[in-house]
C-alpha cells in the first residue's frame, strides 16, 4: 500500500501541469463548497441570533388574544399583569397610533418597552424621559418610509384606554440600525412606562418576551410561544436556500469529478505498457487497479492540501471580516445581515471532506477497474485501444 | 488545405466522431450550467422581481412616495393607453397590472351572519389569463394547498391559515369589505376556489389574492392600477436595457408636472436590489470561470488521447517525408476545425437546454419539505450573452491546446522511434 | 372670568340670577353654559329625524357626492340609506346603541363593524364611523363653561367649552361657538387630552325649518389632514315624524 502511495504520487507530481489544473478545480470546488455552506450556516446563526437579539428573546409570553398577524388583535389583545409575578418578562405593549409627518398621516404599532431593559437589543436607554419631550426610537426603515430624522419632532396621535384622543409631538431621539425588519417598519418604540401612563394601561402588556432563565409554566390568559417555534421561518428558509445551493455545487463537484475520471482513463489508455509491467512484474490486477485509483484519489487529498493552504487564511479572513451584504429583503420578511460573517463548522469541513475523497476514490475506481479486464501481455505490448 | 482536413475528418470518424461528440458534450454542459448557475445565485433578486418590483417598475409619482401604504388613492389611472403605449414602445417586455390592496374579509355563517371576520392583504393579479404569464411567474399553481386556480373573476384564492381561521371551505363564499380608490365603501362577495401557501407567516395568515377585472370593479379603479410591472420576455433582468429605458422614459415625462404621472423604476432602483444584483452576478461569473476551467481540463485530455492515438499515422507520414512541422500544423488546424464544429453543436444544443431551464427550470420541490409555497422551488437558468461564446473557450482552445502538447510529441521524438511505437 | 361683563343684557340678568342662587362665579358660568347647551339642543335635537342629505367627499383627485336618506330616533337609533351615486345606491347602515351594520345590496350581506373598524373614515370622509356613532347628548358626557364671545360672520357668539366629565369619549375637549340668538353653533373644534386641536367643524347656512334654526350645512376637517374636510348638506329635513320601529330592525336593511 505504501509502495501505491508513493508510486501514485510519483506519477502525479510527474503529470505536472495537468495534475495541478485538476487539483486547482477540485480544491477549488472544496472551498466553494465551504464557503456556500459556511455563508448559509453564518446567515442562519446570524438571522437566528439578530431575531434573539432584536424580537424573540427565548420566547413569548403572548396575552390570549393577541395575534401579531392579526393588526386588529392590539385594540383587545393586552392584559394587566403583576410585575412581580412576571420575573425574567420583559413587558411590552402595543397599542395603535397615528403620526403625522410633513403632513402625511402614517398608522403605526406603537410599542412600549421599558427603557432600562437589557433584554433587547433595542437602545432603548434613550427612552429615558428625562428631558422634558416625549423621546421615541424608531428603525431606519419606519425612519426611510415617514422621512424622519435624528431629532425631529413629529406629532403622535393616539387613544387612551377609553378612547379618548390624544396628541402631543414626540421627538425621535434615535434611529436605531437592526436587521430584523419586523421590529423596525411601521412603528414607533416608546417607553412603556410613558406609554401606559399615556393610555391609561397602568401595569398592562400585550406579551412578554422571555428571558434566558425564563422557565414557563401555564399562565392563565397568557400563552408561551418557545423560541424554536419563533424561528422556525428562518429555518425553513435556510433549508431551502441549502438544497438550491447544493444541487449548484454538486454540479461543480461532478464537473471537477468528470476531469479527474477523464484524466483517470487517459492514464489507463496511456499507460498500458506500464500496467503490463506491473503486472509482469508481480503485481496483482487487483494491487494495479489500487495503485490507479489511489492515484485518482490523491487528486482529493492534494486538493484539499492546496484547499487548506489557500482556503484556511481566506475563509478564516472572511469568517473574521464578514462579506457585506446589501440589505434587500425587508419586503420579504426575511432577516438578513448587512454583513455576514460565514461559520466554517468541524462537521462541515469534514463531512465536505470526506464527500471529497469518497467520490475522488469511485471516479478513479470506475475507469481503472478496466484494468482487471486487461490481457496483461496485450497491454504490456500497449496494443489496446 | 483546409478543405483537405475537412474532408479527413468527416472521412476519418476516428478522428471527428469521438472528439466532436465529445466537445459537443463538453460545450453544452459548459453553458447548460453556466446558464443553470447564473440563474440560480440571482434567485432572491428574481424571487423579488416576481413578487414586487419586476425588471421594472411604473407607478404614479404620488403611489411611489407613498407605497408601503398602499395608497390606492394615488394609483395609475388611464392605464389602457399606457399599457399600450409601453407594449408599442418596449416590446422587449411583458407588461402586467397588479393591485395591492387591503381590507377586511367576513365570513358568513348559514344565517348570513358574521362567523369570522379578519384584516386582510390583497393581491391582485391576472389570475385568469394564462398569457399574461402571472400565475407561473409567481408560482401560484404550486402554492395552492387546497383547492384549484380561479376560473372566474368572482373566486379568490386566499392564504391558508387564513382560512383556517376564518372557518373558510373551498367553494364556501366570503365577503370582502373595503374602501374604493376614491374611499368609498365597498363590497363584494368571492367564492373561495382554494387555499395557498406562500411560505411568508404574514401573507399565509391574511392574503387573497384576485382576478385584476374583479379588484378593479371592487375598488372603482376602471383603468387603473397601483403598478405595472415589466418583465423581459425571456424572464432575464437586463440591467442596461432596463436602465435605459427608465431613463427614456422619464425623461419623456420630465417636464410633466402631475405628480401622477407615471414614473419607471428598475428593478436595481428598488428595495436595494442593485447590490445585490452586483453581487450575484460577481459570484455566478467566479462559478462559470471554474466551469469553464473544469471543462477545460476535460476537452484537453480529449485533444490529448485525440492526438496520441494517432502516433502510428504521423510515424507514417514522417516515413513518408512530411516535415514534422507541417505534420504539427496540420494536427493544430485538424484541432480548431474539429473544436470549432464541436463548439457549435455543442453550444447549441447548449443553448437549447438553457434555454428551456430557463423556461422550465427544474424543480426542486421535492427536496424541500414544505413544498407547497412560493418560495422558488423551480431553479431556473438565466441566458446571459456570455453564453454564447463562453463554450468556445474549453471547446476550440482546451481541444487545440490538448492537441499542441501532445502534437509535441512529434518534435520530441526520432522519427524511427515513433514509428516504432506502436509497432506498425 | 371678566368675559361676563362683556354679556347681553339678557344673559346678564340670567347669570346674575344664578350668581346669587348659586355658589360663586364658576358654577354660575357652568349653569349657563348648560342652559346654553339645553336651547342647542332643543334646536338641534328632535325625538325623530327623517333627513334627505348629501355629503361631498373631497378626495385628492376628485370630488365625490353622495346623497342619502337618514332616519333617526333620539342618539340611540338610527337607519340611513345612500341613495347615490349609482355604486352607493341600496348600501344601507343600522346604528343601534353602540353596534352598526351595513348592509351592501351587491353581496346582499350584513355585516357588522366592530372594534377597530369603527375607526376608519367613512366613505373616505374627514368623519369616522364611531364620530358618526356618538349617541350621548353632550350634557350628558361634557361639563360645559362659557369662555367668553366672538364674532363670527358678523354674528355674535358664545364660545363654550367642554370638557369631558365621562371618560370614555373620543375627544376629551370641545369647543363650541354659539350663536348667541338662534342657539345655534356655527363652529365647533375637537381636541385631544392634550389640548391639540383634532377637528374642525363649521356649520353654515343656517335657515329656520319648521320653526326652528338649523345648520343647512355643515363642514367637518381633520385638521391634521390635508385637504378641505367634508361637507355634509341637509337637502330636506323633518323634524319629529311618526318612524315605524320596523325601520330600526336588522330586517330592514335588507328590504
Amino acid at each position: 500500500m505504501k509502495l501505491a502511495f508513493i508510486l501514485a504520487y510519483k506519477n502525479l507530481i510527474g503529470a505536472g501541469l495537468r495534475t495541478w489544473l485538476n487539483v486547482g478545480i477540485l480544491a477549488f470546488t472544496f472551498i466553494l463548497i465551504l464557503f456556500y455552506n459556511g455563508l448559509l450556516d453564518g446567515w442562519n446563526q446570524q438571522a437566528k441570533l439578530a431575531s434573539i437579539e432584536w424580537e424573540y428573546g427565548y420566547g413569548e409570553l403572548r396575552a390570549a388574544n393577541y395575534d401579531p398577524y392579526d393588526p386588529f388583535s392590539i385594540q383587545d389583545g393586552h392584559q394587566s399583569y403583576k410585575p412581580e409575578d412576571f420575573n425574567m418578562l420583559t413587558p411590552i405593549l402595543i397599542r395603535q397610533a397615528s403620526i403625522y409627518p410633513h403632513g402625511r398621516m402614517l398608522s403605526i404599532s406603537l410599542k412600549g418597552i421599558p427603557h432600562d431593559q437589557e433584554q433587547l437589543k433595542l437602545p432603548t436607554t434613550f427612552l429615558n424621559p428625562s428631558q422634558g419631550e416625549i423621546p421615541v426610537i424608531i428603525g431606519k426603515r419606519m425612519a426611510a418610509a415617514a422621512k424622519l430624522k435624528e431629532g425631529e419632532e413629529v406629532l403622535l396621535r393616539w387613544r387612551d384606554k377609553h378612547g379618548t384622543f390624544d396628541a402631543l409631538p414626540v421627538t425621535i431621539v434615535k434611529i436605531f440600525d437592526s436587521d430584523v425588519g419586523s421590529i423596525d417598519s411601521g412603528q414607533m418604540w416608546i417607553g412603556l412606562a410613558q406609554l401606559q401612563e399615556m393610555t391609561g394601561f397602568k401595569a398592562e402588556a400585550t406579551y412578554f418576551v422571555a428571558n434566558k432563565n425564563y422557565n414557563h409554566q401555564e399562565r392563565k390568559g397568557w400563552s408561551f410561544i418557545p423560541q424554536e417555534t419563533l424561528l422556525e421561518d428562518i429555518n425553513k428558509l435556510i433549508a431551502s436556500k441549502k438544497i438550491s445551493g447544493s444541487i449548484m455545487y454538486l454540479l461543480l463537484l461532478a464537473i471537477a469529478l468528470l476531469a479527474i475520471f477523464d484524466t483517470q482513463v487517459l492514464s489507463v489508455f496511456r499507460r498500458q505498457k506500464e500496467i503490463g509491467t506491473y503486472i509482469a512484474m508481480g503485481m496483482t490486477r487487483l494491487q494495479v487497479v489500487g495503485l490507479f485509483t489511489v492515484e485518482g484519489n490523491m487528486y482529493s487529498l492534494l486538493a484539499m492540501l492546496l484547499g487548506a493552504i489557500v482556503g484556511i487564511p481566506m475563509l478564516s479572513f472572511l469568517a473574521v471580516k464578514g462579506i457585506s451584504f446589501p440589505e434587500v429583503t425587508q419586503g420579504m420578511g426575511v432577516t438578513m445581515a448587512e454583513r455576514i460573517f460565514p461559520v466554517f463548522s468541524l462537521q462541515l469541513i469534514a463531512g465536505t471532506m470526506l464527500l471529497l475523497i469518497i467520490s475522488a476514490t469511485i471516479v478513479s475506481f470506475l475507469p481503472a477497474k478496466k484494468i482487471a479486464n486487461m490481457n496483461p501481455v496485450e497491454a504490456l505490448k500497449g496494443k489496446l485501444q | 488545405m483546409i478543405k483537405f482536413l475537412f474532408k479527413g475528418i468527416i472521412r476519418d470518424k476516428s478522428r471527428s466522431i469521438l472528439p466532436i461528440v465529445v466537445i459537443s458534450l463538453g460545450v453544452s454542459l459548459t453553458i447548460v450550467l453556466s446558464g443553470f448557475l447564473s440563474g440560480a445565485m440571482t434567485d432572491m433578486v428574481d424571487q423579488n422581481a416576481r413578487f414586487e418590483t419586476g425588471h421594472v417598475k411604473v407607478m404614479s409619482r404620488a403611489y411611489a412616495e407613498n407605497k408601503e401604504q398602499l395608497p390606492n388613492d394615488l394609483a395609475l389611472l388611464g392605464v389602457d393607453s399606457l399599457i399600450s403605449y409601453l407594449r408599442s414602445n418596449y416590446p422587449d417586455l411583458q407588461w402586467v397590472e397588479r393591485i395591492r390592496f387591503g381590507g377586511l374579509l367576513d365570513a358568513p355563517d348559514a344565517d348570513g351572519e358574521s362567523k369570522g371576520q379578519g384584516p386582510a392583504a390583497g393581491i391582485a393579479i391576472n389570475l385568469l389569463d394564462a398569457s399574461s404569464g402571472e400565475v407561473e411567474r409567481m408560482n401560484i399553481e404550486r402554492a395552492i394547498v387546497s383547492g384549484a386556480l380561479p376560473d372566474y373573476a368572482n373566486e379568490a384564492l386566499i392564504g391558508d391559515e387564513f382560512a383556517k381561521k376564518l372557518k373558510l371551505n373551498i367553494g364556501d363564499e366570503v365577503t370582502y369589505f373595503g374602501t374604493t380608490m376614491n374611499g368609498s365603501m365597498t363590497f363584494q362577495n368571492f367564492t373561495i376556489s382554494g387555499t395557498i401557501r406562500f411560505g411568508i407567516a404574514a401573507m399565509d395568515k391574511g392574503a387573497i389574492l384576485l382576478d385584476i377585472s374583479a379588484a378593479r370593479q371592487m375598488l372603482d379603479m376602471q383603468n387603473g392600477a397601483g403598478e405595472i410591472l415589466g418583465f423581459f420576455h425571456n424572464g432575464v433582468y437586463n440591467d442596461k436595457a432596463a436602465l435605459a429605458m427608465e431613463n427614456s422614459f422619464n425623461n419623456q415625462l420630465k417636464s410633466n408636472p402631475d405628480e401622477y404621472a407615471p414614473q419607471m423604476f428598475t428593478l436595481r432602483s428598488q428595495n436595494n436590489l442593485g447590490d445585490l444584483l452586483d453581487y450575484a452576478n460577481s459570484m455566478s461569473a467566479i462559478f462559470v470561470l471554474i466551469f469553464v476551467g473544469a471543462m477545460s481540463v476535460v476537452l484537453w485530455n480529449t485533444g490529448l488521447i485525440g492526438g496520441l492515438r494517432r502516433y502510428q499515422e504521423f510515424g507514417i507520414r514522417l516515413a513518408l517525408g512530411e516535415s514534422k512541422g507541417k505534420i504539427y500544423r496540420s494536427l493544430v488546424m485538424e484541432a480548431t476545425l474539429i473544436g470549432m464544429i464541436g463548439s457549435l453543436i455543442g453550444t447549441g444544443i447548449g443553448l437549447v437546454g438553457a434555454f428551456y431551464l430557463q423556461n422550465y427550470g427544474i424543480n426542486i420541490a421535492g427536496m424541500v419539505d414544505n413544498s407547497s409555497m412560493m418560495m422558488p422551488t423551480v431553479m431556473r437558468a438565466k441566458v446571459t450573452p456570455n453564453l454564447y461564446y463562453i463554450g468556445f473557450i474549453p471547446g476550440v482552445f482546451a481541444m487545440v491546446f490538448g492537441n499542441m502538447l501532445s502534437g509535441i510529441g512529434i518534435y520530441k521524438r526520432e522519427t524511427a522511434s515513433l514509428f516504432n511505437e506502436l509497432e506498425v | 372670568m371678566n368675559t361676563a361683563r362683556n354679556f347681553t343684557g339678557k344673559m346678564k340678568k340670567i347669570i346674575l340670577l344664578f350668581s346669587f342662587l348659586f355658589l360663586g362665579i364658576m358654577s354660575g358660568q357652568a349653569q349657563d353654559a348648560q342652559i346654553i347647551l339645553d336651547k342647542v339642543d332643543k334646536n338641534m335635537v328632535s325625538k325623530t329625524e327623517i333627513t334627505e342629505s348629501e355629503m361631498i367627499i373631497r378626495g385628492k383627485r376628485n370630488v365625490q357626492t353622495i346623497g342619502s336618506k337618514s332616519y333617526t330616533e333620539g342618539n340611540k337609533k338610527s337607519f340611513t340609506e345612500y341613495l347615490y351615486p349609482e355604486r352607493e345606491r341600496g348600501t344601507k347602515m343600522l346604528k343601534l346603541e353602540d353596534r352598526l351594520w351595513i348592509y351592501s345590496p351587491s353581496t346582499d350581506r350584513t355585516i357588522q363593524l366592530s372594534g377597530h373598524m369603527l375607526r376608519q373614515s367613512v366613505m373616505g370622509s374627514d368623519l369616522s364611523y364611531e364620530d358618526m356613532m356618538e349617541d350621548r347628548k353632550l350634557k350628558e358626557i361634557y361639563d360645559a363653561i362659557i369662555l367668553g364671545e366672538e364674532t363670527i360672520d358678523e354674528r355674535k357668539t358664545w364660545i363654550l367649552e367642554l370638557t369631558a366629565s365621562v371618560e370614555n369619549v373620543s375627544y376629551h375637549k370641545r369647543k363650541i361657538w354659539v350663536d348667541q340668538e338662534r342657539f345655534i353653533p356655527l363652529k365647533e373644534e375637537l381636541f385631544a387630552k392634550s389640548g391639540q386641536l383634532l377637528k374642525k367643524t363649521t356649520l353654515s347656512d343656517i335657515s329656520q325649518i319648521d320653526g326652528r334654526w338649523y345648520p343647512k350645512k355643515i363642514n367637518f376637517k381633520d385638521v391634521l389632514k390635508s385637504g378641505n374636510g367634508t361637507d355634509f348638506i341637509i337637502k330636506k329635513i323633518q323634524f319629529n315624524p311618526a318612524i315605524p320601529a320596523y325601520i330600526f330592525t336588522k330586517a330592514s336593511l335588507k328590504k
